[in-house]
Parts: structure tokens; C-alpha cells; sequence
């Protein structure tokens, strides 16, 4: 007990020591001409921010269009996945186009999609949607590939028919790796989400840097990127949490607890 | 004891026996003939396509054949690809450097760590404005970006794979009296190598990312600042060839590690190839 008391406190002093830096680099030290806005100036814009209603619009459509997007990504994605998963055809079919389309970031396709939906929020969705079915795809089709042949073959000894073994065997047994890239997606998605805004113009927390930057309000820019780094922290935490909290029930995770 | 071990073993089997029914041949030739009847889909649909968005695929490869004459497009496509290797490179260098420093002190890493957390969990896009508003509009601009961005998930991996190895490896290069700077390079960095290169994986990714970002913030040269252009002169076929020339860096760079992966990683692999077939 007590070591993790110790750790969390040194673990403050770094951030306390990180902000000093930050504050002395400022106001005394080699930085001091430079347009960077002190850590007291930026904390203080930050708590203004909180209390004005732009930040909570910009950060409430941030998060909509990052958990939408998500959403339809992993109905999409599940459905595409369990598919490939128990058919080798479509396995071999959506092969290439998958591994084509898995390491291409949804911002190369950002300026059609804009074009084509303008700075919305359904242009977000869109590219939160299409920065995150892929991986949540393939991960699924790996799950329903990985279930247990022996669990699947007493269960049609059982008699149950082709749906009841997808939807009582197949579909658990795959969960974990479904789960697994949820946890991963949802910090992506909130990137997606804040490029959307930032590159494409759409509304959120993105556009609110692009005016902040724009506009050289130097405090207020710094602000924003401090809010983005605890809302990601809030979004990381939460996720890992909903995962473990929803499949706490499924062997790979029952082991972690013991 | 016998009955609990027998179980894996025969689901192992079951699974090693896999499943017939559609025969090999035709499997591989979907596997061939799906892209190719995608692209001949996507050019015959496009072919007559008076949609401004969307123009025919022949009139977007013939753009880029002119293109790929020009001297302007050769040099975006240079500087963006010069920027993404050398800030690449940058990262996964200072990354393992920091990341073994911090894996092999755990006071270091305790001070450190909230704060390094903290930085990641701020998008790497957003810290292109901070750096245009800093340093302005020049190319160390976007160097400085994409590497600093590129570097939190080297390093964090190099912490966690140095700190997860085998404790028994520790001991017994002791015993052998090796040097900690041998014991370093020749023990513990191979040993966090899986761990290293999976996070210079996400790294390469997130290099491409904030490479196309930072250049279309404001910047005028690099493909990522010539498709946005394009896209708001109207230009459609030159956003196009962006867009696929881009896609294809994207691919490329990617395929490209995973190969120097898998060599770097051969015995790793094999190693865990022997373990699954036991």
C-alpha cells in the first residue's frame, strides 16, 4: 500500500515539476520572447473557458460525433466481421480490399468526404465511422474465427441450429476481441473527431483550436489542447473500465481478477 | 490433471484440421479477382459519371500520369515523404533512448509518467497549431510536430517492454557478470523488441496522420497541402490523385515496416509459431 502511495505522489511532483518548467520557460528562460502563453495564464483561459457555454457546445459535439461514428462503425464492423469470420469465402473475398483499406487514415480521404457532406457533423460521423470499422472488423472476424471448435460441435450435438450456435457460442466467445477493439477505437474516433473540426471545419473542440490559432489568442489555443488532454484521459479511463466492466463475466478477463 | 489438458489439445486439433467444404482454388481466386473486379467496377460505373464529385477513374489516372511530369508534384511528394521518414526515424530513435532510460530507473519513471500520459492522451493533431503558432509556418514546423507526435507510443512501449521481460533473464546475465551496457544491447533491448517495434507500428501511423495535417494547416508545400488546395479550387481530378497517391503512401509505408518487421522479429515469431503448435 504504501508504495503505490509513494509512486502517486512523486508521480505529482513530475506533473508539479512539468508545469514549473513550463511557467519558469515562459516568463524567464530561453522562450521568453516567444509568443508562448505561461502555465498560469493557460490554466487560468481553461477555468474561464469551463464556465462560458462555447467550450461545453464545441466539447458536447466533439463527443457526439466521435461516439455516433463509433457506434455505426461497430454495428458495421460486427456484422461485416461476423460474416468474414464464419465464411471462408467472404474471409478471402474482403481480404485484400480490408488490408488495403486498414493502414489509411481517414484524414486522406478527408477533403471528398467534405466536399461531398460540407463542414457538418454527419461529415464527422463519416470519417469517425470510416477511421474505426476496419480494425473493428477484422478484430471480430478474429474472434469468430478463434472460437472453439470443440464448443461449437456440442453445441449442433445439442441440436441447436445454425443462429442459436452464432448467437450463444460464437457471438460470446468473440466478445473480448470485440470489446478489445472498442477500447482501441474510442480514443481514435475522439481524434478523428477533433480533425474533422480542425481540418475539414466542421463544428467542435477542432474548430475552436483552428479560431483560437487563427485569431493568435495564445492562452485560449493552449487552453483547448489542455482540454482535449483531459477529455482523452476521461475517454481512455472510461473506456477501460466500460470493457472490463461489461466482460467481467468471460474467462480472459475472470483470470486478471484473481 | 490429464483430463483438463487433454481438452486444449483436441481443440487444437479440431482447429489445425480446419474447415473444407469450399475448395482451395476457388478461395485464392476470390482472393485475386476481388480487387481487380472492384477497380474494373469502380471504372466502368465512373466511366460516363457527370457527378462534378466523383470523375471518371480514366480521367483521374490520366491526371496523374501528366502529374507525375510536373516538377511541383514530384517535389510535394519528395518533401511529404522526406518529412514522414526522417521524423519517423527521429522518434523511434529518441523514443527507445527515453523509453530505456525510463524502463531501467523506476524513480524516473514514476516522476515522469503521469506527465508523459497526459501528452498522449492529447490528440496529436491538435499539436500542430501550438507548433504553427510557436514556430510559424516553416518546414522544422512540421518536422517538429509529426516527431513529437510520433513519439509517445516508441516510447512507452520501449518503457513497458523493458520492464516486462523476464526477470529470470535479468538474473542470469548477472550471474554471468555481464556488463549492464552489454546486458543493455545485447539482453533486455532484444528482449523488449516485440513490445518496441508494435509501438513503432502505431508510431509510423501516427506519423503519416499529423504529416498530412501539418501540411494542410497553412503549409504550401507537401501533397497533404496540394490535395487541399485542389480541393478548394475545385480542381476534383487533382484532389483525386492526391487522395489515391496518399492512400498509397499510407500503404506502402506500412507494408513496407511490417516485412523489416517480421525480419527484425524472425525468431520472436518462430518462437511463438513452436509454442502454438505444441
Amino acid at each position: 500500500m504504501r508504495v503505490p502511495l509513494l509512486r502517486t505522489g512523486v508521480g505529482a511532483a513530475g506533473a508539479v515539476a512539468a508545469l514549473g518548467a513550463w511557467q519558469l520557460a515562459a516568463t524567464a528562460g530561453p522562450l521568453a520572447d516567444s509568443p508562448l502563453p505561461t502555465a498560469a495564464d493557460s490554466i487560468g483561459t481553461l477555468a474561464r473557458l469551463f464556465a462560458t457555454p462555447e467550450l461545453w457546445r464545441a466539447l458536447g459535439d466533439t463527443v457526439v460525433m466521435a461516439i455516433a461514428g463509433l457506434l455505426l462503425a461497430t454495428v458495421v464492423g460486427v456484422v461485416l466481421g461476423v460474416g468474414i469470420g464464419t465464411s471462408p469465402l467472404a474471409m478471402h473475398a474482403t481480404r485484400v480490399p480490408l488490408e488495403f483499406l486498414k493502414p489509411i487514415p481517414p484524414i486522406v480521404i478527408l477533403p471528398i468526404v467534405v466536399l461531398v457532406l460540407g463542414p457538418t457533423m454527419a461529415m464527422g460521423v463519416f470519417l469517425v465511422f470510416f477511421g474505426c470499422f476496419v480494425a473493428i472488423a477484422v478484430q471480430s472476424a478474429a474472434g469468430v474465427f478463434d472460437t472453439d471448435p470443440v464448443a461449437r460441435a456440442t453445441g449442433r450435438s445439442y441440436g441447436m441450429g445454425r443462429g442459436e450456435i452464432l448467437t450463444r457460442i460464437v457471438l460470446p466467445s468473440a466478445l473480448p476481441y470485440i470489446g478489445t477493439a472498442i477500447r482501441v477505437a474510442a480514443p481514435t474516433s475522439l481524434i478523428v473527431a477533433v480533425v474533422a473540426g480542425l481540418l475539414g471545419g466542421g463544428p467542435g473542440l477542432g474548430q475552436s483550436l483552428l479560431l483560437a490559432q487563427i485569431s493568435g489568442d495564445q492562452a485560449q489555443l493552449f487552453a483547448y489542447v489542455l482540454a482535449l488532454g483531459i477529455l482523452g484521459l476521461l475517454v481512455q479511463g472510461l473506456s477501460q473500465w466500460g470493457e472490463r466492466r461489461l466482460l467481467h463475466w468471460h474467462p480472459q478477463y475472470r483470470k486478471e481478477i484473481r | 490433471m490429464v483430463f483438463t489438458s487433454s481438452i486444449p489439445a483436441r481443440t487444437s486439433v479440431a482447429r489445425r484440421a480446419g474447415r473444407s467444404g469450399t475448395p482451395r482454388w476457388v478461395l485464392i481466386g476470390t482472393e485475386v479477382l476481388v480487387p481487380i473486379v472492384l477497380l474494373g467496377l469502380w471504372w466502368v460505373s465512373s466511366a460516363n459519371s457527370t457527378n462534378t464529385f466523383f470523375p471518371p477513374l480514366q480521367v483521374i489516372l490520366e491526371r496523374l500520369l501528366q502529374l507525375v511530369q510536373t516538377p511541383t508534384f514530384l517535389v510535394d511528394v519528395g518533401s511529404s515523404l522526406g518529412n514522414l521518414l526522417l521524423s519517423f526515424v527521429l522518434a523511434s530513435v529518441i523514443g527507445v533512448l527515453l523509453g530505456a532510460a525510463l524502463g531501467l530507473v523506476p524513480a524516473l519513471a514514476w516522476f515522469v509518467e503521469p506527465t508523459i500520459h497526459f501528452f498522449r492522451a492529447i490528440p496529436p493533431v491538435a499539436l500542430v497549431p501550438i507548433f504553427v503558432s510557436l514556430i510559424g509556418f516553416g518546414n522544422e514546423t512540421r518536422i517538429l510536430s509529426i516527431t513529437l507526435a510520433a513519439l509517445f507510443p516508441v516510447l512507452i512501449s520501449t518503457m513497458d517492454g523493458i520492464r516486462g521481460t523476464e526477470p529470470t533473464l535479468a538474473m542470469v546475465s548477472r550471474v554471468y557478470r555481464i556488463g549492464w551496457f552489454d546486458r543493455l544491447v545485447s539482453v533486455t533491448l532484444p528482449a523488449a523488441s516485440p513490445r518496441i517495434l508494435s509501438g513503432m507500428q502505431v508510431s509510423l501511423i501516427t506519423a503519416f496522420v499529423v504529416m498530412i495535417a501539418s501540411e494542410m494547416l497553412g503549409s504550401s508545400t507537401g501533397l497533404g497541402a496540394a490535395t487541399l488546395l485542389a480541393q478548394q479550387s475545385f480542381a476534383i481530378a487533382d484532389m483525386w490523385v492526391g487522395i489515391l497517391v496518399l492512400g498509397v503512401i499510407g500503404y506502402a509505408t506500412t507494408a513496407v515496416f511490417t516485412l523489416f518487421r517480421r525480419r527484425v522479429l524472425r525468431w520472436y515469431l518462430a518462437s511463438q509459431q513452436q509454442e502454438k503448435n505444441a
